[in-house]
C-alpha cells in the first residue's frame, strides 16, 4: 500500500468500487466519518522510504537569474572581461559586483545578496545545473514538468500524488503568484494525474500579491445551507460519474467542491498576517513602499502555508530576464528577494521547520558570461546555479562547477531531470517508482532519465 | 502626495533613471554623471554615437559645427566599439581648450522624450557591378589585384569566406566582387576608395578587438606590408575582375534549407482520396472514411452515435455557445425527418449567436484586448470595434482568405464605399491590439518590439510558425533565417500602428487612432459630452495652456535645468494633450466620433530630425509621439545583429519566408509597406500552412483537440498530425469551397465522427486514452463564456442585444498600471473591468490585460498576451468557490429560482433539469432534490430553490459537454 501507484490506479479503484474515489471523498465528508479519509486521494501517505524532507518551498525566479553575478563566483571572467566570448563577436563580461566569502563554508556570494549570503552554511549550492533549451517557455515547462514538448504533470502535482497532504482543509499544492505565460497553468497542472493534484493559484506574477486571495473565499451562505447545496450537487455528480464510468473531469469537480467547502474557513486564517508580530513583518521586509514588500509577503505566506500543512508551495518572482540594462535591473531584482528569502530561512529555522522543509531556489536557466549588447546577458542552458536548503541536504556544501567563465557545467552535471530525481529522493520518493499508468505505460516525472545526486544528501 | 516626491517620480519618468539613486537635492550645475545619464536615452550604460550626437542641441559649438561630432566621438571612443562608457565620455571634459570652449557640458532641458535617432548610421552605398569604380578597372589596377590581393584572399580567407566554405562565417564571402563589396552580416567589407569605411581593412589592422582577421588559428595578423597593399588597393578603387555572382551574404545556417523543406508542414497539401474502409456501411462523409481507416488500422471501432438530445446540446453549445431551450429540444426530438440535424445546423450557423461564439475563438488567436498591458496598461477605448468586426465577419461567412487579407492590409484594399472602407480599417485592429511596452524609452527599440509582436502574432496565428524566434539569430529548429525575419520586419516597420492610447504622463509612446469616415454607419457608444462637460474640459484646457504659456512660453526665462520646471513642463504638456484628445474625440453635438485602432502605411519620406528643444507644448507633444527617425517612413529594415537595436547591419529587402517558397524580395509598389503583398502571400494557394492551420483550429474547437495537437506550432518542434490525409483533404476542400468557414464547420459537424457518443469504451481508452483517433466524441469542459452565458440563458436573464462599445469604451482614456499620479490623470481601478456589469453575452465583457473579468478568468479564459487557440480546461477549487460564493452566480440562481417558482410545483424540478441539462431528472436525482428541500434549514421557499438552482450550476454536467 505504500506505493501510490498501487493505491491510485484509477481503473483499479473503479473495478473494485464501481465508482471513482471522488465518491469516496464525498461519502467520507457527507457522513462526517473521518475514518474513511484514509482512502482520500489527498490523505497523507508515508513516503516510499524514510526521508527528512516532508514538504517543499520552491522559490522560482522566472526569467533566469545571472549565475555569474549572484552565486557562481568567476574571478577569471572578471580578469578576462572584454576578451572574446564564445558567441561570435561577443565579449566576456565580468561581474561588476563584488563577491565576498561568507560563513564557515567560505562561500563566495555577490554583494547583491548580502542577506541570503548570511545563510551560506545552510545552503547547498548546485553550480552545475543544465537544461535542454535556452528558451523561456520550453525551459520553464521543463523545470516545472520535466518536459517541454508534451503536457505532463507538474513537480508539485507529482509530490502531492506521492505524499498526499497533511491538512485536508487546504489545497495540498499552492502556487503563489505563478506566471500566466511560459505555459501558464500547465506549470502547476496535473495533466493526466487526477485533477485534484493540480496547484491552487493565488494571484499572478504580474500583480502585487498583497491584494491577491483565493477568489470568492467568503461563503455566500451559512455552512448548513451550503452543505445541503453541495450534498445535492454531489449526488448528481455521483450519478454522472456512474453513467460515464471513467470521467476524470467529473472526479475533479467532485473533489473541487469538497476542498472549496473546507478551504473557506481555513484559507482566510492562513492568509491573515494580523497575528504576526511587527518584528516578523519587518524581518521579511513587508512594508507598503519597500521593494521587498511583495516578495516578503509571498515568503511569509509560504511559511504560513507550510506551517498549516500544505505539502508543496511554489513562490514565483519575475523579472530576471536581463538581456539589457543588467547593471540597473539585476540589483533591483536581487534587492526584492534577498531580505525576504533570508527571513524565510531564518524563520523556518527558528520554528524548527527548516530541518524537514526542503527549500529550493532556481530559475529556468542561467545567463551567458559574455555580454549581450553593452549591458546584458543572453540565455545559457549549459550551466547555471540552483540551491537547496533544509530538509536533508548538506548545508554549506557546494556541488558541481562550471568552467572558469561560467559557460558550461563541467563537474557533476545536474540536469533538470536530476534535480527532480534528487528532490523526490529527499522527500522519500523513488523517482523511478513514483509512476502513474496512463496511455498504456507507466509515466514518471523524470521520464527515462534522472540521477539522484547522493552527494548532497546529509 | 508630497511635492518633492512628485518631482522625483516625474524626474524618473523624464530622464529614465528609474531605480537609480536620484540626487537628494537639485544641483545647479549638471555633473558629468548626470549628463551622461541624460544622454544615455536607452539607459544601457553606454552612449552610442546617436545618443552622443544630441550634444548639438545643447552645445552652441556643436550646433555650429555638427561635422565635429563624429571625430570627437571617435576620439573619445578609445575602445573603438562604437559605444562610449562613462569613463570614455568623461574625457570630453579634458579634450583640450577647443572642446572645452565648445562647452560640451549639456544643459538638460524639458524636452519631453528627447528623440534619440537624430543621426542615421552611416551607410555607405553598396556599389553594384555597374558602378563606375568597378566597371572600368584599369589594367594596372587589375594587375595589382592579381599580384598582391587575390593570392592573400585565396590563401588566408577563402577557407571560411567563400561560397564553397563548409560554414560561411559571418555571412561574408570574399571570392566574388559582389560578395566583398556587399560584406557580411555587419557592413560592406570593402568600400572602393574609402579605407576607413572598409571593414576588411579594419579587420586586417587588428585594431578592433572584435574584428581581427585572419584569426590566430589561421596564422594571425598579416605582415604590415600586406596590409598596406590592401589599403592601397582600396584607395585605388578596389579594382576587381571577378565576375561571378555568388549567393552572397547568407550565413549557412545549422539546418539545411532544402532538407528542412521535407518537414510535412512545409510541403503543399496533396489531393487525397478517401481511403477504403472495412466497415463500408459506417461512414457518412469522407471525413468519416479517413478517421475510420485510421481506427481500423489500430483494430479499433467507433462507439455508437450520440443520443439525439445529447447531440442537440453539443451542436447548440459548439455553434452558438448556448444550451437549447426545452422548446427547441422538443421540436428537434419531434422532427423525424432524415435531414433534421442538417436543418438545425443550418439554423444555428445562420444565427447571430454563431459569430459571437466563433468570433471569440478568433479573438483568442488574435490575442485581443482593450488595453496595452505591461506596466502602464493604458486603455484603448476604440479597440472594441475590432471585436465587433470579427463577430460580424464570422456571421457573414466572410471567406477566410479575405478575412486575413483585411486584418493585415485592410487599409490598402479597395473599398466600394465608406461603409466598407471603415470595416477594412477596423479589421487592421488585428495588428494593433497586442500588448505594448509603453515605457520603453528608446524609440528604435520600441518600434522593433512593436514589429516583433506583430510578426509573432501573424506568424503563429496564420502560419502556425514561431518566426519571432529568428529575431536575434537564425531559428534554432525551423528553417527560418534571421534575414527572413528582417525581411518581414521591414514590412511592419513601414507600418504606422495606431493603438490609440492617450498621451499619459508615463506613456512614452501615445498612440493615435484612425478616424473613420463620418457616414460609414458605425455605431458609437452612448457616452456623450454634455455642454457642461465640454465647458469644463475647455476651461481646463484653456487654463492648462495659459499655465504653460505663462510658465514656459515666449518671454519666460528658459526652462534650463531646473528640475521642477522641467517636470512641470512635461506634466503640463501631457495634461494638455490628454484634454485635447478628449475634446477631439467628440463631434459638435457631443457624440463620440467614430474611430478605430489599426494600422496605416507610414509616409514615403522620413521625418526630419527635430532640432533644438521644442518651443511650445504642441511641438513637444508632436515630438512625444514621434517614431524613431530610422523607422519613420516606408522602407526596408536593416538586419540587427543579435537582435540588438544598436547594431544595424545590412539592409534586408522586404519579403517573406524562404521555406514557404519566397524567392528574393517581394514586389512592393514604391511608397507602400508591403502588407498587402504579405497578405496575398499568406493566403495564396501554394502556401502550405495557412489553410491547414485554420482547419486544425476549427477541428480543435469542435473536438477539444486538433489533428495537430500543437495548434500554434506546425514547425519541426510541433506535434505531427494524427491524420495527415484528413488534414490535407480538408485543406484542399476548404480552398476549393472558397475558404468558407461555415461550410467547413457544417461539413465537420455533419460527419458521423463528430456525432459519436462520448461513452467510455475500455478498448478505445486503453489504446488511445487521449482520443487522438476519434473513437468517441471526447467529453469537453465548456469554455468560460459558455458557462457564464449558459447560466444567464437558463436563469432567463440573458440579454441577447449586444451592447454598443464596451466597459473600456465607456471608461475612456486612462491606465491601470504604472505609477499612480492622481493629479495627472485618473487611474482606473481593476474592479471596473474585473467586475464589469451587464447580462449580455460574455464576448462583450471588457478584455483588459491583467484585469480580466472574474467570471471568465476563473474558467481558464484566453491569456491575451500571447496567441491563443488552445485554452486550459481545469476543474479546481477556485471554480467551486466562484460557483458557491460569487455575486454573479447567486444572482443567476435567484433568477432561475424565480423562473421555476412561477411554474406549478410538480413541474419545477423536471423543468429545471430540462433547462440546465436538456434532459429530465432520473428517479435518484428527484429523490436527491426532495432530500434537499425536505431538510432545508429555513422555511424560505425562494432560498431553498435558489440553493437548488445554484447546485445545478455547480454540477459537473452543467460545465462538461458530452
Amino acid at each position: 500500500m505504500n506505493t501510490p501507484s498501487a493505491l491510485f490506479s484509477r481503473r483499479d479503484a473503479l473495478r473494485s468500487l464501481s465508482c471513482g474515489f471522488g465518491y469516496l471523498a464525498f461519502a467520507a465528508l457527507a457522513s462526517r466519518a473521518s475514518a474513511a479519509a484514509a482512502t482520500s486521494p489527498l490523505a497523507p501517505r508515508a513516503p516510499q522510504f524514510p526521508a527528512k524532507a516532508k514538504r517543499v518551498i520552491f522559490l522560482c525566479m522566472r526569467g533566469a537569474p545571472s549565475h555569474v553575478d549572484t552565486f557562481d563566483y568567476k574571478p577569471k571572467l572578471k580578469a578576462d572581461s572584454g576578451a572574446p566570448g564564445r558567441a561570435p563577436g561577443s565579449k566576456l563580461l565580468g561581474s561588476q559586483w563584488r563577491f565576498a566569502q561568507y560563513g564557515q563554508s567560505g562561500r563566495w556570494v555577490s554583494e547583491l545578496l548580502p542577506n541570503v549570503a548570511k545563510h551560506s552554511d545552510e545552503l547547498c549550492m548546485i553550480h552545475s545545473m543544465q537544461t535542454d533549451l535556452p528558451a523561456h517557455p520550453q525551459a520553464y515547462l521543463m523545470l516545472h514538468t520535466g518536459n517541454s514538448q508534451f503536457v505532463r504533470p507538474s513537480l508539485g502535482a507529482w509530490t502531492l500524488y506521492g505524499l498526499g497532504t497533511a491538512n485536508e482543509n487546504l489545497p495540498g499544492f499552492v502556487t503563489i503568484a505563478p506566471t500566466t505565460i511560459n505555459g501558464g497553468a500547465q506549470n502547476y497542472g496535473s495533466a493526466f494525474l487526477p485533477a485534484i493534484y493540480q496547484g491552487t493559484r493565488i494571484g499572478t506574477d504580474t500583480r502585487p500579491v498583497a491584494g491577491a486571495r483565493v477568489r470568492d473565499i467568503a461563503p455566500a451562505n451559512p455552512a448548513e445551507v451550503q452543505r445541503r447545496e453541495i450534498d445535492f450537487m454531489q449526488a448528481l455528480n455521483r450519478e454522472k460519474l456512474a453513467r460515464d464510468q471513467v470521467q476524470p473531469q467529473v472526479e475533479g469537480v467532485i473533489e473541487s467542491f469538497e476542498l472549496a467547502f473546507r478551504m473557506q474557513s481555513e484559507m482566510p486564517r492562513v492568509m491573515d498576517f494580523s497575528q504576526e508580530t511587527p518584528d516578523t513583518l519587518k524581518a521579511y521586509g513587508i512594508a507598503g513602499s519597500e521593494p521587498t514588500n511583495d516578495m516578503g509577503r509571498k515568503c511569509l505566506l509560504a511559511r504560513r502555508m507550510i506551517e498549516a500543512g500544505v505539502r508543496f508551495v511554489e513562490v514565483t518572482q519575475a523579472d530576471w530576464d536581463h538581456h539589457f540594462n543588467i547593471s540597473k535591473a539585476l540589483p533591483e531584482s536581487c534587492l526584492s528577494v534577498d531580505q525576504p528569502i533570508a527571513a524565510l530561512l531564518t524563520d523556518l529555522k527558528q520554528r524548527g521547520l527548516l530541518q524537514d522543509t526542503l527549500v529550493v531556489w532556481s530559475g529556468e536557466f542561467g545567463r551567458t558570461p559574455h555580454a549581450q549588447g553593452a549591458d546584458g546577458r543572453d540565455h545559457n542552458n549549459k550551466g547555471f546555479t540552483a540551491w537547496m536548503a533544509g530538509g536533508g541536504v548538506k548545508g554549506g556544501f557546494t556541488y558541481g562547477a562550471t568552467d572558469d567563465y561560467g559557460y558550461e557545467a563541467v563537474e557533476n552535471k545536474m540536469h533538470i531531470h536530476d534535480l527532480h530525481a534528487t528532490m523526490l529522493h529527499l522527500l522519500g520518493l523513488n523517482h523511478e517508482k513514483l509512476t502513474y499508468r496512463y496511455a498504456g505505460r507507466d509515466f514518471r516525472l523524470t521520464d527515462v532519465k534522472g540521477v539522484v545526486a547522493k552527494d548532497i544528501i546529509a | 502626495m508630497q511635492p518633492h516626491r512628485l518631482v522625483l517620480i516625474l524626474l524618473v519618468a523624464l530622464v529614465g533613471v528609474a531605480g537609480a539613486q536620484l540626487p537628494g537635492e537639485y544641483k545647479p550645475r549638471v555633473s558629468p554623471e548626470e549628463a551622461f545619464k541624460f544622454f544615455d536615452t536607452d539607459g544601457n550604460g553606454t552612449l552610442s554615437e546617436e545618443e552622443f550626437s544630441k550634444v548639438k542641441d545643447y552645445s552652441p559649438y556643436f550646433r555650429a559645427h555638427p561635422e565635429a561630432i563624429d571625430p570627437v566621438f571617435k576620439k573619445l571612443d578609445l575602445k573603438g566599439d562604437g559605444q562610449l562608457t562613462f569613463e570614455e565620455y568623461r574625457e570630453v571634459y579634458n579634450l583640450g581648450k577647443r572642446a572645452q570652449a565648445a562647452n560640451a557640458t549639456p544643459q538638460p532641458n524639458p524636452a519631453p522624450k528627447p528623440e534619440t535617432a537624430h543621426v542615421e548610421p552611416a551607410k555607405p552605398p553598396v556599389p553594384t557591378a555597374s558602378s563606375p569604380t568597378s566597371a572600368t578597372p584599369n589594367a594596372d589596377g587589375l594587375a595589382f589585384f592579381e599580384k598582391k590581393i587575390r593570392p592573400v584572399l585565396t590563401d588566408k580567407c577563402y577557407k571560411c569566406h567563400s561560397a564553397d566554405s563548409e560554414k560561411i562565417k559571418g555571412g561574408l564571402v570574399l571570392d566574388t566582387r559582389q560578395g566583398i563589396r556587399r560584406g557580411g552580416d555587419t557592413a560592406p567589407a570593402v568600400v572602393p576608395g574609402d579605407v576607413a569605411g572598409s571593414l576588411l581593412a579594419e579587420a586586417l589592422r587588428y585594431t578592433n578587438k572584435d574584428l581581427q582577421m585572419p584569426p590566430e588559428k589561421s596564422g594571425g595578423k598579416l605582415p604590415d606590408s600586406v596590409i598596406a597593399d590592401f589599403e592601397q588597393w582600396i584607395k585605388m578603387g578596389a579594382p576587381d575582375p571577378r565576375e561571378a555572382t555568388a549567393a552572397v551574404a547568407v550565413s549557412k545556417p545549422s539546418w539545411d534549407m532544402e532538407k528542412a523543406k521535407s518537414h510535412w508542414a512545409f510541403k503543399a497539401p496533396q489531393a487525397q482520396k478517401p481511403p477504403a474502409v472495412r466497415d463500408a456501411s459506417w461512414p457518412r462523409l469522407d471525413i468519416d472514411r479517413f478517421l475510420l481507416a485510421a481506427l481500423e488500422a489500430k483494430d479499433l471501432k467507433p462507439v455508437p452515435d450520440a443520443d439525439r438530445a445529447v447531440l442537440l446540446r453539443r451542436l447548440y453549445f459548439d455553434l452558438t455557445g448556448l444550451p437549447p431551450t426545452p422548446a427547441q429540444l422538443d421540436a428537434f426530438l419531434a422532427d423525424t425527418s432524415p435531414n433534421a440535424v442538417e436543418k438545425v445546423v443550418d439554423e444555428l450557423l445562420a444565427s447571430p449567436r454563431f459569430g459571437e461564439t466563433w468570433g471569440r475563438h478568433w479573438l483568442d488567436v488574435a490575442r485581443f484586448a482593450e488595453s496595452s498591458g505591461r506596466d502602464v496598461n493604458a486603455t484603448e477605448p476604440h479597440a472594441w470595434r475590432y471585436r465587433d468586426y470579427v463577430i460580424a465577419a464570422l456571421n457573414a461567412d466572410k471567406p477566410y482568405d479575405e478575412f486575413i487579407r483585411e486584418q493585415i492590409a485592410g487599409d490598402l484594399l479597395p473599398a466600394k464605399d465608406d461603409r466598407e472602407r471603415a470595416q477594412h480599417l477596423i479589421a487592421t485592429g488585428f495588428l494593433a491590439v497586442g500588448s505594448i511596452n509603453l515605457t520603453e524609452r528608446n524609440p528604435r527599440q520600441f518600434a522593433l518590439d512593436l514589429a516583433d509582436e506583430q510578426i509573432d502574432t501573424v506568424s503563429q496565428a496564420v502560419l502556425g510558425l514561431t518566426v519571432a524566434c529568428a529575431r536575434c539569430h537564425d531559428h534554432k529548429f525551423d528553417p527560418i533565417p534571421q534575414r527572413d525575419y528582417y525581411a518581414m520586419a521591414g514590412i511592419f516597420l513601414s507600418t504606422d500602428t495606431r493603438y490609440g492610447t492617450a498621451p499619459l504622463f508615463e506613456n512614452g509612446h501615445p498612440g493615435k487612432e484612425i478616424p473613420l469616415p463620418a457616414d460609414a454607419g458605425v455605431p458609437v457608444p452612448s457616452r456623450k459630452l454634455s455642454a457642461e462637460q465640454r465647458a469644463t474640459l475647455e476651461g481646463n484646457l484653456a487654463r492648462a495652456k495659459a499655465f504653460y504659456d505663462r510658465s514656459f512660453g515666449v518671454g519666460t526665462p528658459p526652462i534650463g535645468n531646473d528640475i521642477k520646471r522641467r517636470v512641470v513642463a512635461l506634466g503640463s504638456s501631457a495634461r494638455i494633450g490628454q484634454l485635447q484628445k478628449e475634446l477631439d474625440s467628440y463631434d459638435a453635438e457631443g457624440n463620440q466620433k467614430p474611430m478605430a485602432v489599426g494600422v496605416l502605411d507610414l509616409p514615403a519620406e522620413r521625418a526630419a530630425s527635430p532640432v533644438g528643444p521644442p518651443r511650445n507644448y504642441a511641438e513637444g507633444l508632436a515630438r512625444f509621439q514621434a517614431r524613431a527617425v530610422i523607422f519613420s517612413a516606408v522602407g526596408d529594415s536593416p538586419l540587427f545583429v543579435r537582435g540588438d537595436a544598436a547594431k544595424p547591419a545590412n539592409t534586408v529587402p522586404r519579403g517573406f519566408l524562404t521555406v514557404l517558397g519566397a524567392t528574393g524580395p517581394a514586389q512592393i509598389p514604391a511608397g507602400e509597406s508591403g502588407r498587402r503583398e504579405l497578405a496575398d502571400w499568406l493566403v495564396a494557394r501554394d502556401n502550405p500552412l495557412t489553410a491547414r492551420v485554420f482547419i486544425n483550429r476549427v477541428w480543435h474547437w469542435l473536438f477539444g483537440r486538433g489533428l495537430v495537437e500543437s495548434v500554434n506550432n506546425f514547425g519541426t518542434t510541433g506535434t505531427t498530425p494524427t491524420n495527415t490525409a484528413l488534414l490535407d483533404y480538408l485543406a484542399r476542400r476548404f480552398e476549393d469551397e472558397g475558404w468558407s468557414v461555415k461550410k467547413l464547420i457544417r461539413e465537420i459537424v455533419l460527419s458521423r465522427s463528430y456525432q459519436l457518443s462520448s461513452v467510455y469504451d475500455e478498448k478505445g481508452f486503453t489504446a488511445d486514452p487521449e482520443n487522438a483517433l476519434v473513437w468517441r466524441h471526447s467529453p469537453r469542459r465548456l469554455e468560460a463564456e459558455a458557462i457564464r452565458d449558459g447560466m444567464l440563458a437558463v436563469s432567463g436573464a440573458l440579454q441577447l442585444e449586444p451592447p454598443v462599445g464596451s466597459a473600456v469604451a465607456l471608461a475612456g482614456d486612462g491606465a491601470l498600471g504604472g505609477r499612480q499620479i492622481p493629479s495627472m490623470r485618473h487611474p482606473f481601478s481593476e474592479e471596473l473591468f474585473v467586475d464589469a456589469p451587464g447580462n449580455f453575452r460574455s464576448v462583450y465583457l471588457p478584455v483588459v490585460r491583467n484585469a480580466l473579468p472574474d467570471a471568465l478568468s476563473a474558467f481558464d479564459f484566453a491569456e491575451p498576451n500571447t496567441v491563443g487557440g488552445n485554452r486550459d480546461a481545469t476543474n479546481v477549487p477556485v471554480q467551486a468557490l466562484y460557483l458557491l460564493n460569487s455575486e454573479f452566480v447567486t444572482a443567476q440562481a435567484q433568477h432561475f429560482a424565480e423562473r421555476l417558482l412561477a411554474l406549478p410545483p410538480q413541474q419545477r424540478v423536471a423543468q429545471a433539469f430540462q433547462l440546465a441539462f436538456s434532459r429530465p431528472p432520473t428517479a435518484t436525482e428527484e429523490a436527491a432534490a426532495r432530500a434537499l428541500f425536505d431538510g432545508y434549514p429555513t422555511r424560505d421557499e425562494k432560498a431553498a430553490w435558489t440553493s437548488f438552482c445554484r447546485a445545478l450550476f455547480g454540477c459537473a454536467e452543467f460545465r462538461i459537454l458530452d
